[in-house]
């Protein structure tokens, strides 16, 4: 798409709750890492992209903006593109301030306080206003933190046509095609296929989307020669994904309303949209705070034939004896059949046994050593009920994180812009 | 009859709480999913998989309902301790509710 020359920005929406929590993980191992481990290659493969005018703005930056401009401003430097402007936004990182706040988790239903040294992290979703800042600077390559993925589109849809961020019309229109296009491929045919009702063709090179502007209509569309498709039906199930109230959809910018939006297909992979309305911005803004988790291990153990799921029993009777055994160093455990009930819970009709299934054992424990003793007694479950195999065993330390909100006003955001 | 036969579904996930839009693959029958596809049908359906309240959405422009479940990801996905943790899965479970011939 980029080579095509078919866009003038191109938007990288790198991060996700899950994607935040890792990268925080890896700064917290070491203070050069914790942003998006592709920058180095987006930046040779789009080096010469941005030569013949391309602007790309993603965020990068996630758990480390700092290191992710440093590294971008080496990277383009070495590519040859003297002359050329970057803009770096700052300020998403507000873990000293909520922690003097010390605001509360309502998912825990605790403040931050009583959660102590387990609070590893606090980034406030930023929105497009120092996108747009840095576009009217001249920026090529635009970077951030936790920009908001929406505003990833939002700044540069406002700084192209002109559109004032603080009308909640235009800001609303520009957040309904950033919301249709943040996930990608979800709205080109990826996470869409369901044989024999809904089939895609070409899943293996789904295209990319991108919207275009023209004569007032905005139409959502996909890389050419690409596989995938766009239809009104994948594009109206992405309209309400990650929606809850659909009159009220929050973002940094606007509080949007999808309500009464309407597609419109014209064929060729092309849909027309409209129709989002929207009222002033929130006065708070999101924060998603890191928390440490302890140590996760997750380990399973198969049976097969006539007899598995109560041999599977059996295991599991083994297992939660050593848990008992482990006490207050076990906070929580979980146990599920996949093959059976691992992702369907109670929602399936009882369909008989299964030829095969894996017990699956996850749980939270306070130290390495206790996560290592109960995966061991996992793997001894080689010598537990007959034919058990194909033990797999993980421990990882993840943080967790948790929704919480702070007053817009007290988040300094700041822009820096760097020549190269 | 099976939810599947008359809809495509899409499951997201934001913290703890999981949504699933339901589209009905013809647009007339909409008026249909709304007497039937009832919350409380969907929060049975569901079980002990969500543990919050259901609350169900109209986006009348595009004919779809949104169902928003909260308490539903067993922490959500930084945090769940299941198999899943994003509750990708849910349009698949949503769909093979069984709903009344028409």
């Amino acid at each position: 798409m980029a080579e095509s020359g078919v866009v003038d920005v191109l938007g990288f929406d790198c991060l996700a709750e899950r994607t935040l929590a890792l990268a925080q993980v890896k700064r917290a191992a070491d203070q050069e890492a914790g942003y998006d481990p592709r920058l180095p290659e987006y930046l040779r493969r789009l080096a010469p992209s941005l030569k013949r005018g391309l602007t790309v703005v993603g965020n990068f930056g996630a758990a480390n903006v700092a290191a992710a401009t440093e590294r971008t401003v080496k990277e383009l430097r070495d590519a040859g593109l003297g002359g050329m402007r970057v803009g770096s936004i700052q300020g998403d990182d507000v873990l000293d301030l909520v922690r003097g706040d010390d605001i509360e988790i309502p998912d825990l239903g605790k403040r931050l306080s009583e959660l102590g040294d387990r609070v590893v992290s606090a980034n406030a979703y930023v929105g497009a206003q120092p996108v747009i800042d840095c576009l009217e600077e001249g920026a090529s390559w635009v970077l951030g933190g936790r920009l908001a993925d929406v505003s990833l589109f939002v700044g540069p849809i406002c700084w192209a046509l002109g559109w004032p961020l603080d009308d909640p019309a235009q800001a609303a229109q520009a957040t309904m095609i950033g919301h249709l296009l943040e996930c990608g491929v979800q709205v080109t045919g990826g996470y869409f296929a369901d044989p024999p009702y809904r089939e895609v063709p070409g899943q293996a090179h789904l295209g990319f989307p991108y919207a275009e502007y023209r004569d007032d209509e905005w139409t959502i569309r996909k890389s050419g020669g690409s596989g995938g498709l766009v239809d009104e039906r994948v594009v109206k199930l992405q309209l309400a994904y990650e929606v809850h109230d659909p009159a009220r959809y929050l973002t940094p910018d606007v509080t949007a309303d999808f309500t009464n939006v309407e597609c419109r297909d014209l064929g060729d992979d092309q849909v027309a949209v409209g129709g989002a309305r929207g009222a002033p911005r929130p006065e708070t803004l999101k924060v998603l705070v890191g928390v440490d988790l302890g140590y996760r291990v997750v380990a399973e153990i198969g049976y097969a034939g006539t007899g598995c799921i109560a041999r599977a029993g059996d295991a599991e009777a083994i297992i939660r004896s050593a848990i008992d055994g482990f006490g207050e160093d076990v906070t929580e455990s979980r146990f599920d059949l996949v093959g059976v009930d691992a992702l369907a819970g109670g929602t399936r009709p009882e369909t008989g046994e299964p030829a095969e299934l894996r017990l699956r054992v996850a749980a939270y424990c306070r130290t390495q050593k206790t996560a290592e003793a109960l995966a061991d007694e996992v793997e001894y479950l080689y010598l537990g009920p007959a034919g058990g195999g194909g033990v797999t065993r993980a421990i990882s330390r993840p943080i967790g994180i948790f929704p919480a909100s702070i007053a817009r006003d007290r988040v300094d955001i700041v822009t820096e812009l760097i020549d190269l | 009859m099976r939810l599947r036969e008359v809809a495509y579904a899409r499951s997201g996930d934001k913290g703890n709480i999981s949504n699933i839009t339901v589209l009905p693959r013809v647009g007339t029958d909409l008026a249909w999913l709304r007497a039937n596809l009832t919350v409380a049908r969907v929060a049975e359906h569901f079980g002990e998989l969500v543990r919050g309240p259901v609350t169900r959405y109209d986006l009348p422009g595009i004919g779809a309902l949104n169902f928003v479940l909260e308490e539903a990801l067993d922490g959500g996905v930084s945090v769940s301790l299941r198999a899943d943790p994003h509750g990708k899965s849910y349009q698949s479970l949503m769909l093979d509710l069984e709903l009344p011939d028409r």
